[in-house]
């Protein structure tokens, strides 16, 4: 209760600097609201469109066919007046299109390794793999198929372009598969009008099985679409991830400074005076620290989704990400605060080695880079998984692969916990 | 049960190690008895401070031990800790936080909770005087404002033993005169007070007895009547003069009736106190030996004994020096 007590106290102390206020929400909102106006004033604007960059998607077309599918489905000739041997084929067929080579630069890969393997060393943005039985799938009475999509992680904008066309393509494939099912079925009585209700009720009740209108053909991709609703919040989501992130670690950095203040303005040995034990003392300091994070985090969180509009994911994933960021946060802060003997050497370690770690930390959000040493980089600093989990949330990654990338933070947050709590109790004892 | 509210026994605290140790307490023994006021005088660095740090349990002693109604400061210092309260020498206050906030955040701290910590608070204000100003922020108070903060928050778990380490320092004559006036308060309503100062004025208006301590040890201990008469009927001489003291010093020290004399060198030539037994049999014996060595004497004072010349007698300096 007396933890509580003292956690609160800081809180309200925190909370009435406006210097902090200005640091904690000022700075990330402001920022983040300068891009917002950039990028947001270019979209309004009718004659202006935002220049999006060309997608590079590798394709490992390895459907081998269906020989009921080639005599049901009209496959002599696709789009481009090409000869289309399989459903594959028409699905690439498809992707070749010149209306699309505006957004996509298609190249056909032998196999899904080498497919996986362009993305992986950034030869591509986005695989496609069309798997060896994706035409008898199709073709399977009830049957179901499935179109793999392998992307950068960092990637939205353009897998997003990817999927829809994707999903427009499998639109027309299942709307076609539906009627040709039931000219063979026969299930009609022998005039067109009826057979046209027929299919479109057999469509309708096909999707509504699968609640997606592509439901004949499943699309297993990384990305939920819902997850960055604009290209505007795609690129302005990750700049206020990374911001809020950069000042969340400040944050915890100067609440957990207060422990030294304390002791220098006497009020921490005032405390050690009165009956409360110095665990208490120091476990209210902590809790402190966790809590103005907490607070900080969660009001940028909505503030950017109801201001900016931004889609930070899944809320399951979301907070996941959260708990990361409040608690390697709040542990790293205390940790650099412990190596401290005055509030005077805050400025040269915050400004320095804080600084440091969470520009390495945000690497990614400005180079785009998610695989290969840019990551890497960044991960050594605990900013760089803060900022990872939160672009997995925001990516629409499963709470699986967040909670694994949460894991990752809390174990960095037991370490510099134990190490803060040690190093602080020696001094205190 | 005994009467006496502190027991301090051989209490010592040496810093630092191997080579390079200072004894900031040497062995301190005095007893302070319930409901009275006990003044630790002496001047910056005798060691009070870091005595009432081990008897706040702060410090740990590194020899001796005392007792605060009956609990060791070694061995059940949550105990002592709960009878206490304590005002440090520096105000030590969150000046972000009104005074009504910081008084209920260290009312929690002294276990006060709920409608007793709010009953508690009301009646310090009153106490302190603040209770029209009680909603501004504590960094907004001046300097004597705060000071009363700062009892004010050693007084709300209605302690049995209340410290005031040099509560005094720093402050102007009207706040000086309340704080010296609450103290007597306090002491009328049962609690003991353990008080230290380089104030001899204070030392002697409130205490009812007074520990005198110089470079960590306690040097003299009574009441003021008992430690003057440690010095026994002799009258204090403070003098100036236009030359070196060297020149008289010597026929000063062997004069008849001079006990002792110690030189404080100035820019307009030195100063000098000297312990007799008569002022008015000595004093026109110094001015004929100063005439003689051609030196002038520009000032004198002739002061009654006081503790002043107590401390000047167990020391061998002036308390201000």
């Amino acid at each position: 209760m007396k933890a509580i007590q003292i956690a609160l106290k800081d809180l309200v102390r925190s909370y009435r600097s406006a210097f902090a206020l200005m640091f904690m929400f000022g700075i990330p909102l402001f920022v983040t609201g300068m891009f917002y106006l950039m990028f947001g004033n270019q979209s309004t604007q009718p004659e202006a469109s935002l220049a999006l960059p060309v997608t590079r998607v590798v394709i490992a077309n390895l459907d081998a066919g269906d020989k009921a599918l080639a005599q049901s489905l009209v496959l002599s000739s696709g789009t481009n007046g090409a000869a289309a041997g399989s459903l594959g084929d028409l699905v690439v067929d498809s992707l070749q299109s010149p209306a699309l080579a505006e957004f996509m630069q298609i190249s056909l890969a032998a196999d899904e390794a080498s497919a996986r393997v362009a993305v992986d060393t950034q030869a591509a943005d986005v695989a496609i793999l069309i798997p060896a039985h994706f035409s008898a799938d199709f073709s399977a009475k009830h049957g179901q198929a499935s179109l793999i999509i392998y992307q950068a992680p960092a990637l939205t904008t353009g897998a997003e372009i990817v999927i829809a066309v994707l999903g427009q393509v499998a639109d027309g494939l299942s709307g076609n598969k539906i009627a040709v099912d039931t000219v063979l079925a026969g299930d009609y009585r022998g005039d067109l009008q009826s057979a046209a209700v027929l299919t479109a009720q057999q469509y309708l009740q096909a999707s509504a099985a699968f609640q997606d209108p592509a439901a004949l053909i499943e699309l297993h991709a990384p990305v939920q679409p819902a997850a960055t609703s604009s290209p505007l919040t795609s690129i302005i989501g990750p700049i206020m991830g990374g911001m809020m992130i950069f000042f969340a670690f400040f944050t915890a950095g100067s609440t957990a400074l207060s422990i030294l203040k304390e002791s220098e303005e006497g009020t921490l040995a005032r405390l050690f005076t009165t009956p409360t034990r110095q665990a208490t003392i120091l476990g209210g300091k902590f809790l402190a620290v966790g809590l103005t994070v907490l607070v900080q985090v969660t009001l940028l969180l909505i503030v950017a989704n109801q201001v900016f509009h931004i889609a930070w994911g899944a809320l399951g994933a979301v907070v996941c990400a959260a708990v990361g960021i409040i608690a390697c946060a709040a542990a790293f802060g205390i940790f650099l605060a412990s190596l401290m003997r005055t509030t005077r050497q805050g400025g040269a370690v915050f400004g320095g080695l804080m600084t440091v770690t969470g520009m390495l930390g945000m690497i990614t959000i400005f180079t785009g880079g998610s695989a290969g040493a840019v990551e890497r980089v960044a991960l050594l600093t605990p900013q760089g998984w803060a900022v990872r989990g939160l672009t997995l949330a925001m990516q629409g990654a499963s709470l699986n692969e967040t909670a694994l990338n949460l894991l990752v933070l809390l174990a960095l947050s037991g370490l510099f916990m134990g190490a803060g709590i040690y190093r602080f109790q020696k001094r205190y004892a | 049960m005994s009467n006496e509210a502190i027991e301090v026994m051989e209490l010592r605290k040496q810093f630092g190690s191997n080579g390079s140790t200072v004894c900031a307490v040497d062995g301190v023994s005095f007893t302070v008895r319930a409901g009275e006021i006990f003044s630790l005088l002496g001047p910056n660095g005798a060691g009070k401070t870091t005595t009432i740090s081990m008897l706040s349990c702060l410090l740990r002693p590194t020899g001796g031990d005392a007792r605060i109604y009956g609990h060791s400061i070694r061995q059940d210092a949550m105990a002592v800790k709960s009878v206490l309260g304590v005002v440090p020498q520096d105000i030590a206050l969150y000046e972000d936080l009104t005074a009504r906030e910081n008084l209920m955040f260290w009312g929690h701290m002294y276990d006060l909770s709920g409608a007793l910590l709010k009953k508690r608070v009301a009646e310090v204000l009153e106490i302190i005087g603040l209770a029209d100003r009680q909603n501004e922020r504590v960094g907004k108070y001046s300097g004597g404002m705060k000071r009363r903060v700062n009892i004010g928050v050693a007084l709300l778990h209605q302690p049995k033993v209340i410290y005031m380490d040099e509560p005094t320092v720093g402050i102007d004559p009207q706040s000086r005169r309340n704080i010296l006036d609450s103290v007597v308060a306090l002491k009328q309503q049962g609690i003991t007070v353990l008080y230290t100062t380089h104030y001899m004025e204070e030392a002697e208006e409130i205490s009812d007895r007074i520990g005198i301590m110089d470079h960590g040890k306690v040097v003299a201990c009574g009441t003021n009547a008992e430690l003057v008469q440690t010095v026994g009927a002799m009258d204090r001489i403070r003098l100036t003069v236009n030359a070196e003291a060297a020149l008289v010093l010597e026929h000063w020290k062997a004069m008849a009736g001079v006990q002792q004399v110690t030189v404080n060198e100035g820019a307009d030539g030195a100063g000098l106190t000297l312990l007799v037994d008569d002022s008015n049999r000595v004093l026109p014996r110094l001015f004929e030996s100063a005439a003689a060595e051609k030196v002038r004497i520009t000032s004198v004072e002739v002061q009654e004994p006081n503790l002043e010349a107590v401390f000047l007698h167990f020391t061998g300096r002036a308390l201000r020096d």
